[in-house]
Protein backbone atom coordinates (compact mmCIF):
# COMPACT_ATOMS: atom_id res chain seq x y z
CA UNK A 1 0.00 0.00 0.00
CA UNK A 2 1.32 3.76 -0.81
CA UNK A 3 0.25 6.64 0.79
CA UNK A 4 1.16 10.20 -0.99
CA UNK A 5 3.76 12.29 1.75
CA UNK A 6 4.36 16.03 1.37
CA UNK A 7 7.19 17.20 3.52
CA UNK A 8 9.59 20.26 4.42
CA UNK A 9 12.67 18.43 5.19
CA UNK A 10 15.84 21.16 5.81
CA UNK A 11 13.64 23.85 3.93
CA UNK A 12 13.41 21.72 1.11
CA UNK A 13 10.11 20.50 -0.07
CA UNK A 14 9.10 16.71 -0.81
CA UNK A 15 6.57 14.85 -2.10
CA UNK A 16 6.91 11.28 -2.53
CA UNK A 17 4.86 7.74 -2.32
CA UNK A 18 5.83 5.73 0.43
CA UNK A 19 5.30 2.71 1.21
CA UNK A 20 2.60 2.80 4.28
CA UNK A 21 4.41 0.70 6.64
CA UNK A 22 7.47 2.87 6.39
CA UNK A 23 8.48 4.96 9.28
CA UNK A 24 10.13 8.39 9.32
CA UNK A 25 13.58 7.30 9.35
CA UNK A 26 13.20 5.25 6.51
CA UNK A 27 11.57 7.55 4.84
CA UNK A 28 14.40 10.24 5.41
CA UNK A 29 16.65 7.18 4.87
CA UNK A 30 15.60 5.52 1.29
CA UNK A 31 13.30 7.80 -0.31
CA UNK A 32 14.99 11.07 0.90
CA UNK A 33 18.24 9.87 0.67
CA UNK A 34 19.32 11.95 3.65
CA UNK A 35 20.98 8.85 5.21
CA UNK A 36 22.67 11.08 8.41
CA UNK A 37 19.83 9.93 10.18
CA UNK A 38 20.66 6.55 11.95
CA UNK A 39 18.72 3.69 12.93
CA UNK A 40 20.11 2.18 16.26
CA UNK A 41 17.16 0.16 18.03
CA UNK A 42 14.37 0.94 15.88
CA UNK A 43 11.80 0.66 18.81
CA UNK A 44 12.28 4.47 20.50
CA UNK A 45 15.25 3.55 23.04
CA UNK A 46 18.80 4.67 21.51
CA UNK A 47 18.49 7.88 19.96
CA UNK A 48 20.61 7.39 16.70
CA UNK A 49 16.92 8.40 14.91
CA UNK A 50 16.60 11.94 16.60
CA UNK A 51 15.29 14.04 14.08
CA UNK A 52 13.53 17.75 14.60
CA UNK A 53 9.82 18.06 13.87
CA UNK A 54 8.35 21.24 13.87
CA UNK A 55 10.83 22.71 16.36
CA UNK A 56 11.14 19.65 18.53
CA UNK A 57 13.67 16.30 18.38
CA UNK A 58 11.44 13.08 18.13
CA UNK A 59 12.68 9.84 17.45
CA UNK A 60 11.81 9.35 13.74
CA UNK A 61 11.63 5.32 14.51
CA UNK A 62 8.39 5.61 16.74
CA UNK A 63 6.69 8.06 14.12
CA UNK A 64 4.73 6.45 10.62
CA UNK A 65 6.18 8.29 7.69
CA UNK A 66 2.50 8.92 6.17
CA UNK A 67 2.26 10.48 9.77
CA UNK A 68 4.36 13.34 8.46
CA UNK A 69 2.73 14.35 5.45
CA UNK A 70 2.54 17.99 6.12
CA UNK A 71 5.49 18.37 8.35
CA UNK A 72 8.47 20.30 8.98
CA UNK A 73 11.90 18.11 9.79
CA UNK A 74 15.56 19.06 10.24
CA UNK A 75 17.82 16.14 10.37
CA UNK A 76 21.48 16.42 10.90
CA UNK A 77 22.31 17.37 7.36
CA UNK A 78 20.12 20.41 7.51
CA UNK A 79 22.17 21.38 10.13
CA UNK A 80 24.63 23.65 9.13
CA UNK A 81 23.56 26.32 6.28
CA UNK A 82 26.79 25.81 4.11
CA UNK A 83 28.44 22.76 2.93
CA UNK A 84 31.90 23.18 3.94
CA UNK A 85 31.72 24.71 7.13
CA UNK A 86 30.46 22.48 10.67
CA UNK A 87 27.76 24.20 12.84
CA UNK A 88 28.86 25.46 15.81
CA UNK A 89 27.94 22.18 18.11
CA UNK A 90 29.28 19.70 15.24
CA UNK A 91 32.83 21.67 15.99
CA UNK A 92 32.73 21.10 19.44
CA UNK A 93 32.28 17.66 19.12
CA UNK A 94 34.86 17.25 16.71
CA UNK A 95 37.39 19.11 18.80
CA UNK A 96 36.39 17.31 21.95
CA UNK A 97 36.57 13.86 20.88
CA UNK A 98 33.18 13.98 21.39
CA UNK A 99 32.34 10.98 19.23
CA UNK A 100 34.02 7.33 18.48
CA UNK A 101 32.27 5.20 16.11
CA UNK A 102 30.32 7.91 14.99
CA UNK A 103 26.79 5.99 15.10
CA UNK A 104 25.38 8.02 17.95
CA UNK A 105 26.45 11.02 17.05
CA UNK A 106 23.67 12.97 14.34
CA UNK A 107 21.23 12.31 17.46
CA UNK A 108 23.24 13.12 20.05
CA UNK A 109 24.29 16.92 18.12
CA UNK A 110 20.30 17.49 17.64
CA UNK A 111 19.53 16.59 20.95
CA UNK A 112 22.24 18.88 21.60
CA UNK A 113 20.61 22.12 19.74
CA UNK A 114 16.88 21.04 21.55
CA UNK A 115 18.85 21.21 24.83
CA UNK A 116 20.60 24.82 24.33
CA UNK A 117 17.94 26.31 22.49
CA UNK A 118 16.08 25.32 25.85
CA UNK A 119 18.61 26.09 27.68
CA UNK A 120 21.67 28.06 26.29
CA UNK A 121 23.63 27.72 30.00
CA UNK A 122 22.98 24.30 30.94
CA UNK A 123 25.06 22.46 34.20
CA UNK A 124 26.33 18.96 33.82
CA UNK A 125 23.45 17.85 35.39
CA UNK A 126 20.86 19.24 32.99
CA UNK A 127 23.01 18.37 30.21
CA UNK A 128 22.92 14.94 31.00
CA UNK A 129 19.60 14.80 31.44
CA UNK A 130 19.07 16.45 28.20
CA UNK A 131 20.73 13.08 26.25
CA UNK A 132 18.74 10.66 28.46
CA UNK A 133 17.23 9.69 25.22
CA UNK A 134 20.60 9.40 23.52
CA UNK A 135 22.72 6.19 23.88
CA UNK A 136 26.58 6.29 23.06
CA UNK A 137 28.58 2.70 23.55
CA UNK A 138 31.65 3.72 22.82
CA UNK A 139 32.44 7.39 24.70
CA UNK A 140 31.41 6.78 28.47
CA UNK A 141 29.24 10.04 27.71
CA UNK A 142 32.36 12.11 29.22
CA UNK A 143 33.73 13.53 26.24
CA UNK A 144 30.35 14.23 25.00
CA UNK A 145 29.04 15.91 27.89
CA UNK A 146 32.76 17.94 27.52
CA UNK A 147 31.10 18.49 23.59
CA UNK A 148 28.29 19.82 24.83
CA UNK A 149 29.55 22.20 27.12
CA UNK A 150 32.60 23.93 24.68
CA UNK A 151 29.35 24.26 22.29
CA UNK A 152 27.07 26.78 24.50
CA UNK A 153 30.11 28.45 24.94
CA UNK A 154 30.32 28.73 21.14
CA UNK A 155 26.79 29.25 20.54
CA UNK A 156 27.17 32.00 23.17
CA UNK A 157 30.04 33.64 21.42
CA UNK A 158 28.94 33.79 17.68
CA UNK A 159 29.66 30.35 16.93
CA UNK A 160 33.17 31.07 18.26
CA UNK A 161 35.39 29.41 20.63
CA UNK A 162 34.69 30.40 24.19
CA UNK A 163 37.32 32.26 26.08
CA UNK A 164 38.29 29.53 28.56
CA UNK A 165 39.31 27.47 25.43
CA UNK B 1 10.00 -0.78 8.36
CA UNK B 2 6.48 -2.57 9.93
CA UNK B 3 6.33 -5.62 8.45
CA UNK B 4 2.57 -6.00 7.93
CA UNK B 5 0.48 -4.47 6.01
CA UNK B 6 -2.11 -1.49 6.88
CA UNK B 7 -4.32 1.15 5.99
CA UNK B 8 -3.06 4.50 7.41
CA UNK B 9 -6.18 7.24 7.79
CA UNK B 10 -5.07 10.37 9.35
CA UNK B 11 -8.37 12.77 9.89
CA UNK B 12 -7.71 16.49 10.84
CA UNK B 13 -11.39 17.19 12.49
CA UNK B 14 -12.55 14.42 15.41
CA UNK B 15 -16.41 14.36 13.73
CA UNK B 16 -14.45 13.06 10.77
CA UNK B 17 -11.93 10.62 13.14
CA UNK B 18 -15.38 9.47 15.13
CA UNK B 19 -16.99 8.18 12.18
CA UNK B 20 -14.03 6.42 10.82
CA UNK B 21 -13.67 4.68 14.34
CA UNK B 22 -17.51 3.40 14.37
CA UNK B 23 -17.10 2.06 10.45
CA UNK B 24 -13.82 0.23 10.97
CA UNK B 25 -14.79 -0.67 14.89
CA UNK B 26 -12.32 -3.34 16.60
CA UNK B 27 -10.00 -3.17 13.20
CA UNK B 28 -8.90 -0.18 13.65
CA UNK B 29 -5.89 1.11 16.49
CA UNK B 30 -5.88 5.06 17.51
CA UNK B 31 -2.38 6.20 16.70
CA UNK B 32 -2.04 9.06 19.25
CA UNK B 33 2.30 10.49 19.84
CA UNK B 34 2.50 6.49 19.01
CA UNK B 35 5.61 6.20 21.47
CA UNK B 36 4.27 2.90 22.48
CA UNK B 37 2.18 1.42 19.28
CA UNK B 38 4.41 1.92 16.90
CA UNK B 39 7.42 -0.13 18.31
CA UNK B 40 4.98 -2.64 19.06
CA UNK B 41 3.84 -2.69 15.20
CA UNK B 42 7.59 -2.85 14.14
CA UNK B 43 8.30 -5.44 16.70
CA UNK B 44 5.05 -7.54 15.13
CA UNK B 45 3.40 -7.07 18.61
CA UNK B 46 0.19 -5.44 17.48
CA UNK B 47 -1.37 -5.80 13.88
CA UNK B 48 -3.81 -3.27 13.60
CA UNK B 49 -5.97 -3.62 10.12
CA UNK B 50 -6.17 -0.09 9.72
CA UNK B 51 -4.29 3.13 11.70
CA UNK B 52 -6.04 5.93 12.40
CA UNK B 53 -3.94 9.03 13.77
CA UNK B 54 -4.91 11.57 15.67
CA UNK B 55 -1.38 13.76 15.42
CA UNK B 56 -3.64 16.06 12.76
CA UNK B 57 -6.66 16.27 15.04
CA UNK B 58 -4.95 19.93 16.38
CA UNK B 59 -8.44 20.53 18.35
CA UNK B 60 -7.34 17.76 21.28
CA UNK B 61 -4.18 19.53 21.76
CA UNK B 62 -4.97 22.02 25.09
CA UNK B 63 -5.13 22.67 28.42
CA UNK B 64 -7.62 25.15 29.46
CA UNK B 65 -8.56 25.95 32.90
CA UNK B 66 -12.41 25.59 33.25
CA UNK B 67 -13.42 26.81 36.92
CA UNK B 68 -12.54 23.77 39.23
CA UNK B 69 -11.36 21.45 36.71
CA UNK B 70 -8.11 21.82 34.19
CA UNK B 71 -9.38 20.18 31.02
CA UNK B 72 -6.73 18.39 29.22
CA UNK B 73 -7.24 17.29 25.66
CA UNK B 74 -5.90 13.70 24.56
CA UNK B 75 -3.25 14.92 21.86
CA UNK B 76 -1.73 17.09 24.83
CA UNK B 77 2.15 16.12 24.86
CA UNK B 78 3.76 15.06 27.58
CA UNK B 79 6.26 18.04 27.13
CA UNK B 80 3.37 20.10 27.65
CA UNK B 81 1.96 18.86 30.46
CA UNK B 82 5.43 18.68 32.35
CA UNK B 83 5.69 22.68 31.83
CA UNK B 84 2.39 24.16 31.61
CA UNK B 85 1.46 27.48 33.85
CA UNK B 86 -1.80 25.83 34.65
CA UNK B 87 -1.13 22.38 35.53
CA UNK B 88 2.54 23.29 37.46
CA UNK B 89 -0.44 26.01 39.82
CA UNK B 90 -2.83 23.91 40.13
CA UNK B 91 -1.60 20.34 39.53
CA UNK B 92 1.74 20.17 40.86
CA UNK B 93 2.03 16.22 40.63
CA UNK B 94 0.75 15.42 37.33
CA UNK B 95 3.96 18.35 36.06
CA UNK B 96 6.00 16.06 38.10
CA UNK B 97 4.53 13.10 36.94
CA UNK B 98 5.03 13.95 33.06
CA UNK B 99 8.53 15.27 33.34
CA UNK B 100 9.67 12.11 34.28
CA UNK B 101 8.49 10.17 31.56
CA UNK B 102 10.58 8.68 28.78
CA UNK B 103 13.91 11.07 27.64
CA UNK B 104 13.26 14.74 25.96
CA UNK B 105 11.74 13.03 22.34
CA UNK B 106 9.69 10.97 24.07
CA UNK B 107 7.64 14.05 25.73
CA UNK B 108 7.74 15.84 22.48
CA UNK B 109 5.45 13.61 20.83
CA UNK B 110 3.91 11.06 23.26
CA UNK B 111 0.86 12.32 24.42
CA UNK B 112 -1.56 11.73 28.21
CA UNK B 113 -4.08 10.46 26.20
CA UNK B 114 -2.08 7.78 24.93
CA UNK B 115 -0.55 6.86 28.00
CA UNK B 116 -3.70 6.85 29.73
CA UNK B 117 -5.26 4.57 26.79
CA UNK B 118 -2.06 2.22 26.66
CA UNK B 119 -3.14 1.37 30.43
CA UNK B 120 0.55 0.13 31.25
CA UNK B 121 0.53 -1.01 34.84
CA UNK B 122 3.53 1.13 35.93
CA UNK B 123 2.83 4.13 33.51
CA UNK B 124 3.02 7.58 35.41
CA UNK B 125 -0.21 9.37 34.90
CA UNK B 126 -2.58 6.24 36.22
CA UNK B 127 -1.79 6.96 39.92
CA UNK B 128 -1.96 10.36 39.33
CA UNK B 129 -5.55 10.45 37.77
CA UNK B 130 -6.88 8.74 40.53
CA UNK B 131 -5.72 10.76 43.59
CA UNK B 132 -6.76 13.97 42.19
CA UNK B 133 -10.48 12.64 41.04
CA UNK B 134 -9.78 12.75 37.84
CA UNK B 135 -12.48 12.55 34.97
CA UNK B 136 -12.14 11.03 31.55
CA UNK B 137 -14.24 12.02 28.42
CA UNK B 138 -14.98 9.32 25.73
CA UNK B 139 -16.90 10.32 23.00
CA UNK B 140 -17.87 8.14 19.69
CA UNK B 141 -20.17 8.40 16.49
CA UNK B 142 -22.85 7.82 18.87
CA UNK B 143 -22.11 8.62 22.18
CA UNK B 144 -20.29 11.14 24.72
CA UNK B 145 -19.65 10.05 28.40
CA UNK B 146 -17.34 11.01 31.52
CA UNK B 147 -15.89 7.96 33.03
CA UNK B 148 -14.14 8.76 36.49
CA UNK B 149 -10.31 7.65 37.04
CA UNK B 150 -11.49 4.87 39.34
CA UNK B 151 -13.87 2.87 37.09
CA UNK B 152 -11.32 3.36 33.39
CA UNK B 153 -8.45 1.34 34.48
CA UNK B 154 -10.38 -2.30 34.10
CA UNK B 155 -7.37 -4.39 34.09
CA UNK B 156 -3.60 -4.92 32.30
CA UNK B 157 -3.72 -2.49 29.78
CA UNK B 158 -7.56 -2.48 29.34
CA UNK B 159 -9.76 0.51 29.69
CA UNK B 160 -13.35 1.70 29.58
CA UNK B 161 -12.83 2.83 26.21
CA UNK B 162 -14.97 0.24 23.70
CA UNK B 163 -14.73 -0.46 20.22
CA UNK B 164 -15.51 2.95 18.31
CA UNK B 165 -15.01 4.97 21.48
CA UNK B 166 -12.10 7.56 21.75
CA UNK B 167 -10.63 9.10 25.22
CA UNK B 168 -10.80 12.87 23.66
CA UNK B 169 -10.33 14.92 27.35
CA UNK B 170 -8.80 13.90 31.00
CA UNK B 171 -11.07 16.58 33.49
CA UNK B 172 -8.86 17.23 36.66
CA UNK B 173 -9.66 18.49 39.52
CA UNK B 174 -8.18 21.54 41.03
CA UNK B 175 -6.16 20.46 44.20
CA UNK B 176 -8.17 22.33 46.83
CA UNK B 177 -6.48 25.22 48.18
CA UNK B 178 -3.64 24.49 50.50
CA UNK B 179 -3.45 20.71 49.91
CA UNK B 180 0.06 19.11 49.71
CA UNK B 181 0.29 16.67 46.82
CA UNK B 182 3.43 14.75 45.52
CA UNK B 183 4.57 12.38 42.84
CA UNK B 184 7.18 9.51 43.26
CA UNK B 185 8.67 7.23 40.98
CA UNK B 186 11.32 4.13 41.60
CA UNK B 187 13.03 3.17 38.28
CA UNK B 188 16.50 1.93 37.29
CA UNK B 189 17.47 3.97 34.76
CA UNK B 190 17.04 7.53 33.50
CA UNK B 191 13.77 7.06 31.01
CA UNK B 192 12.96 3.61 32.20
CA UNK B 193 9.26 2.68 33.45
CA UNK B 194 8.68 2.70 37.07
CA UNK B 195 8.76 -0.34 38.35
CA UNK B 196 6.73 0.87 41.58
CA UNK B 197 5.16 4.73 41.75
CA UNK B 198 3.12 6.26 44.22
CA UNK B 199 1.13 9.66 44.25
CA UNK B 200 -0.75 11.53 47.41
CA UNK B 201 -3.49 14.22 47.85
CA UNK B 202 -3.68 15.33 51.51
CA UNK B 203 -6.02 18.04 52.05
CA UNK B 204 -4.93 21.38 54.33
CA UNK B 205 -5.72 20.10 58.34
CA UNK B 206 -5.55 16.33 56.84
CA UNK B 207 -9.52 16.49 55.96
CA UNK B 208 -8.96 13.53 53.68
CA UNK B 209 -5.89 11.67 52.44
CA UNK B 210 -5.48 9.21 49.28
CA UNK B 211 -1.93 7.52 48.11
CA UNK B 212 -2.11 5.35 44.98
CA UNK B 213 0.52 3.04 44.03
CA UNK B 214 1.16 1.99 40.12
CA UNK B 215 3.16 -1.07 39.53
CA UNK B 216 1.64 -3.41 41.87
CA UNK B 217 -1.05 -4.86 40.14
CA UNK B 218 -2.97 -4.81 36.73
CA UNK B 219 -3.60 -1.21 37.36
CA UNK B 220 -2.92 1.40 40.01
CA UNK B 221 -4.40 1.03 43.70
CA UNK B 222 -5.90 3.63 46.30
CA UNK B 223 -6.28 3.70 49.44
CA UNK B 224 -7.93 6.45 51.55
CA UNK B 225 -5.80 6.89 54.12
CA UNK B 226 -7.20 9.52 56.08
CA UNK B 227 -8.53 7.67 59.05
CA UNK B 228 -4.38 7.10 59.59
CA UNK B 229 -3.94 10.93 59.59
CA UNK B 230 -6.51 12.11 61.45
CA UNK B 231 -3.58 13.03 63.53
CA UNK B 232 -1.01 13.97 61.19
CA UNK B 233 2.22 12.08 60.21
CA UNK B 234 3.91 9.98 63.13
CA UNK B 235 5.27 6.93 63.16
CA UNK B 236 2.43 5.33 63.63
CA UNK B 237 0.43 6.66 60.99
CA UNK B 238 2.91 5.76 58.33
CA UNK B 239 3.23 2.19 59.80
CA UNK B 240 -0.23 1.91 59.06
CA UNK B 241 -0.19 3.20 55.97
CA UNK B 242 2.87 0.88 54.90
CA UNK B 243 0.63 -1.73 56.08
CA UNK B 244 -2.46 -0.77 53.66
CA UNK B 245 0.43 -0.40 50.84
CA UNK B 246 1.14 -3.58 51.55
CA UNK B 247 -2.48 -5.60 52.20
CA UNK B 248 -3.39 -3.54 48.69
CA UNK B 249 -1.02 -4.71 46.57
CA UNK B 250 -1.45 -8.43 46.77
CA UNK B 251 -1.71 -8.87 43.51
CA UNK B 252 1.61 -7.62 42.52
CA UNK B 253 3.34 -9.10 39.33
CA UNK B 254 6.89 -10.25 39.40
CA UNK B 255 9.09 -9.57 36.33
CA UNK B 256 12.42 -8.99 35.75
CA UNK B 257 12.68 -5.84 37.67
CA UNK B 258 11.62 -7.51 40.35
CA UNK B 259 9.68 -10.19 42.36
CA UNK B 260 6.52 -9.92 43.75
CA UNK B 261 7.54 -9.71 47.22
CA UNK B 262 9.54 -6.51 45.97
CA UNK B 263 7.49 -4.99 44.58
CA UNK B 264 4.82 -5.13 47.96
CA UNK B 265 8.27 -4.15 49.90
CA UNK B 266 8.43 -1.27 47.71
CA UNK B 267 4.75 -0.32 47.72
CA UNK B 268 5.73 0.35 51.56
CA UNK B 269 8.45 2.31 51.34
CA UNK B 270 6.94 4.49 48.52
CA UNK B 271 3.88 4.49 50.19
CA UNK B 272 5.30 6.42 53.22
CA UNK B 273 7.92 8.69 51.08
CA UNK B 274 4.71 10.32 48.88
CA UNK B 275 2.72 10.95 52.19
CA UNK B 276 5.39 12.46 53.87
CA UNK B 277 6.56 14.33 51.02
CA UNK B 278 2.63 15.73 50.10
CA UNK B 279 2.46 16.44 54.03
CA UNK B 280 5.48 18.46 53.42
CA UNK B 281 3.65 20.85 50.72
CA UNK B 282 0.45 21.55 52.82
CA UNK B 283 0.56 24.71 53.03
Amino acid sequence: MKTPVEVTVNKKKYKVEVDTRMILADMLREELRLTGTHIGCGTGNCGACTVVLNGETVKSCCIIAADANGQEITTIEGLSSSATELHPIQQAFVENQGLQCGYCTPGMVLSTLQLLKDNPNPTEDEIRHGISGNLCRCTGYQFIVQSIQDAAKRLSNGGQPGASQ
Amino acid sequence: MISEEFEFRAPTKLAEALSLLERYGDDAKILAGGMSLVPMMTLGLVRPKTVISFNHITDLNFVIDAKDVIRIGAMTRHDTVAHHDLIKKHLPLLATAAVGIGDVQVRHRGTIGGSLAHADPAADYPPVMLVAGAQFRIQSAKGDRMVKAAEFFTGLMQTAVGAGEVLSEIHVPKLPAGAGSAYLRLHRVEGSFPIVNAAAVIEKGFKSARVAIGGVGESAVMIDVTKHLSKGVSDQSLRAISDAAYDASGDAYGDLNGDTEYRRAMARVYAQRVIKAAAAQIR
